[in-house]
């Protein structure tokens, strides 16, 4: 007989929702986690979008949330000139929005919850790989010890390095991988809520960004979330980007952005009190396959983040994988389960939520997203319209469509060409 | 019958993340995470130690503390240590030195028959030092003091106490008391196995009733230090000039102008 129904390893958002659905289930769960306390290693944007947490912590909208997402901005970023798109709505009410979040608390919170309803959570120690055994999960080993369970949810996040010793994933390559860097900046809740003219301290505003004026072309993207007393500014950039020239290094991408003139008046004032750094999943699923014999992958783990450039979205997937697992678990034991049980029903029942759905609909995406033309052509075509558009120099106004083309064909690519990108662009986002 | 330990050990808040409050002066624990103090995670290691040699040891890690402090005596049993002990009562609430001292040597004598003491060199978050020699005093036990070595010989107990001109080797009857310096040795790292079983097996509480204290003697009122004032040194705002290389006469010249260098 295991010593524990399910092992779960990594404590972030997959993780913990998991051990939370399976103890209230009264199923035996340990809860590993490398970080002391749990958590407190893991990083993101900082936007939890959608409100999938209740199934597991009704309460946590009153928990460990700085600022309800009233203001969502999509801001292309050239040179001299920010073109943004600001949308603020009082519907973000009965529309789901998210709540921007710092991890740490976060993480630390969700993982309390876990041991409150009956988790046994053991922080500070790195599980070294998966216990097989006759081609079955059968636990997981540590320190030349195996532990052992019926089940392991594997939810150790982006850097996989379980699943890759214990052959369950292939190593990363450059497209599915990206780096995430990020800089919490402390500034006073009223700077803040006057800055972003937010309509409350509870408000908050999150924006996504291309920074296509990066020295040497670089492609990266940027995020600018606020919270209760700090920003969280980071920037996204790719692997291949990293590597395609030795030149290109991460904190130059973040300080280039936060010293854009209309990025770095927002942060006046403000003290940077973390940095971090974080690999990003990119591509959708990474994981050969999401379960196998005994064992499940969640979260980041299993390469489940969105982005398609107007949004960034991890830890819903996160989420809502993590109780999925658990439910499959559960499914499987309530017809009586075996140690190193199929969980085949785990895909299956994924494929029933927009987890995988958006996996799959949203597939290749990437390629999109970091393309020259969404970071390069289309902002600088649209910075000249603009220029345009809102100047007067006391000439002949011209319709909108006039200055389009007019801006188009300053570029090297047919119009034609760019039309049809364009029009990609908006069936595949 | 095997030997028995008591290590005495405190938890506090991790120093690199302690801040100081940039109004008010104080410092902010609340951010900082709770740690066992280092040098008594050295003392743990140096009863471990003792353990390793001497199997039929039993190892008893004592705190007096919060409730939280519970996770400290759990990491302890994690990296092989029997039974964690948390002594925990209001009534202990605002205590100097002197009480800490005298709870833990109550607790200590309600153990009964312990051979070996050990405790760390101070705590990272008062740094007095007082408490380990302090309950060595209440039970009126040979102690050495800043020890960076420790063993059991012929029913004796040696320690070494590094000084400045060499080092001294102590040999006491136990029962006796060691305090251990921080960086005495590297302590072990628990495994995922143990911090298992330390959860399992979980810890005991013992409360004023326990130690048969008045509660007079513990706490606030059992302390006799008064805290007359405190106050936050401000730093001095220098100049912070700067001179690049080749410019060492325009720097003696501005020494000499300032009255700095004499020539």
């Amino acid at each position: 007989m295991s010593e524990f129904d399910v092992i779960v390893v990594g404590a972030g958002p997959a993780g913990a929702s998991a051990a939370i659905k399976l103890a209230s289930a009264k199923v035996n769960v340990l809860l590993v986690d490398r970080a002391d306390p749990p958590g407190s290693k893991n990083v993101s944007g900082g936007v939890l979008w959608g409100d999938s947490l209740t199934q597991v912590a009704p309460d946590w909208e009153k928990g460990p949330v700085e600022r309800y997402v009233e203001a969502k901005g999509v801001s292309f970023l050239t040179k001299d000139s920010r073109i943004s798109l600001d949308f603020r709505s009082k519907k973000f009410g009965e529309y789901k929005s998210g709540y921007t979040v710092l991890r740490t608390k976060f993480d630390a919170w969700l993982a309390k919850k876990a041991k409150d309803s009956g988790v046994m959570l053991v922080s500070g120690v790195t599980v070294d790989k998966i216990a097989m055994k006759d081609g079955k999960a059968v636990g997981v080993e540590q320190g030349g010890e195996t532990i052992t369970s019926d089940a392991v949810i594997l939810a150790e996040g982006a850097n996989s390095r379980i699943a890759y010793d214990s052959g369950l994933k292939r190593k990363p390559t450059d497209r599915n991988t990206a780096l995430g860097v990020k800089e919490i900046i402390k500034l006073p809740e009223k700077t803040i809520t006057e800055r972003f003219g937010l309509t409350s301290p509870k408000m908050g505003f999150a924006s996504e960004f291309v920074l296509g004026f990066l020295e040497g072309g670089v492609r990266a993207g940027g995020f600018l979330y606020t919270n209760k007393e700090s920003l969280s500014i980071g920037a996204v950039i790719s692997m291949a980007e990293l590597r395609k020239n030795n030149k290109t290094y991460s904190f130059n991408v973040i300080e280039q952005f936060k010293e854009h003139p209309f990025v770095a008046p927002l942060l006046e004032g403000g003290r940077v009190e973390e940095y971090s750094a974080h690999l990003v999943p990119e591509g959708g699923i990474s994981a050969d396959s999401l379960n196998g014999n005994g064992y499940m992958i969640a979260g980041d783990a299993a390469g489940f983040t969105f982005s398609n450039g107007l949004v960034l979205q991890g830890m819903n997937y996160a989420i809502v994988s993590g109780i999925v697992a658990a439910e499959s678990f559960l499914e499987k034991k309530e017809k009586g389960i075996q140690a190193g049980a199929n969980f085949a029903n785990y895909t299956e029942n994924l494929s029933k939520t927009f987890v995988m759905k958006d996996m799959m609909n949203f597939k290749g995406i990437d390629k999109l997203t970091w393309s020259k033309y969404v970071h390069q052509t289309l902002p600088s075509i649209a910075e000249e319209a603009m220029l345009n558009m809102f100047s007067e120099n006391g000439q002949p106004k011209k319709h909108l469509y006039k200055i389009l083309t007019k801006s188009m064909s300053s570029h090297e690519e047919s119009k034609l060409g760019m039309a049809m990108e364009l029009l990609k662009m908006l069936r595949r986002m | 019958m095997g030997l028995k330990i008591v290590v005495m050990i405190k938890q506090v808040p991790d120093s690199q993340e302690v801040v100081i409050d940039p109004v008010t002066f104080t410092l902010n624990r609340s951010a900082a995470r709770n740690v066992i103090n280092p040098a008594d995670e050295n003392a743990i290691e140096a009863a471990l130690r003792i353990k390793d040699k001497l199997p039929d040891t039993h190892i008893t890690v004592i705190t007096m503390g919060p409730p939280f402090a519970e996770t400290a005596l759990l990491d302890a049993m994690a990296r092989g240590v029997d039974d964690g002990l948390l002594v925990s009562d209001r009534a202990f609430a605002g205590a100097d030195t002197y009480p800490t001292g005298l709870t833990l040597a109550a607790t200590i004598t309600k153990i009964g028959d312990v051979d070996m003491i050990f405790a760390g060199e101070e705590s990272t978050d008062s740094s007095t030092g007082h408490v380990g020699p302090g309950v060595a005093e209440f039970l009126g036990i040979e102690q050495a003091s800043y020890t960076s070595n420790s063993w059991i010989e012929d029913g004796y107990v040696y320690a070494e106490r590094e000084l400045e001109d060499g080092i001294e080797t102590v040999k006491m009857k136990p029962p006796s008391l060691i305090t251990v310096v921080t960086n005495a040795n590297v302590p072990r790292n628990a495994t995922l196995r143990m911090k298992i079983d330390a959860i399992r097996k979980g810890i005991k509480t013992w409360t004023l009733a326990d130690i048969e204290l008045k509660p007079e003697w513990v706490g606030l009122k059992g302390s006799p230090t008064v805290v007359k004032s405190m106050r936050t040194m401000n730093e001095k705002k220098r100049e912070g000039k700067k001179f690049k290389a080749g410019e060492m006469d325009k720097f003696v010249d501005e020494l000499v102008s300032k009255g700095i260098l004499k020539l």
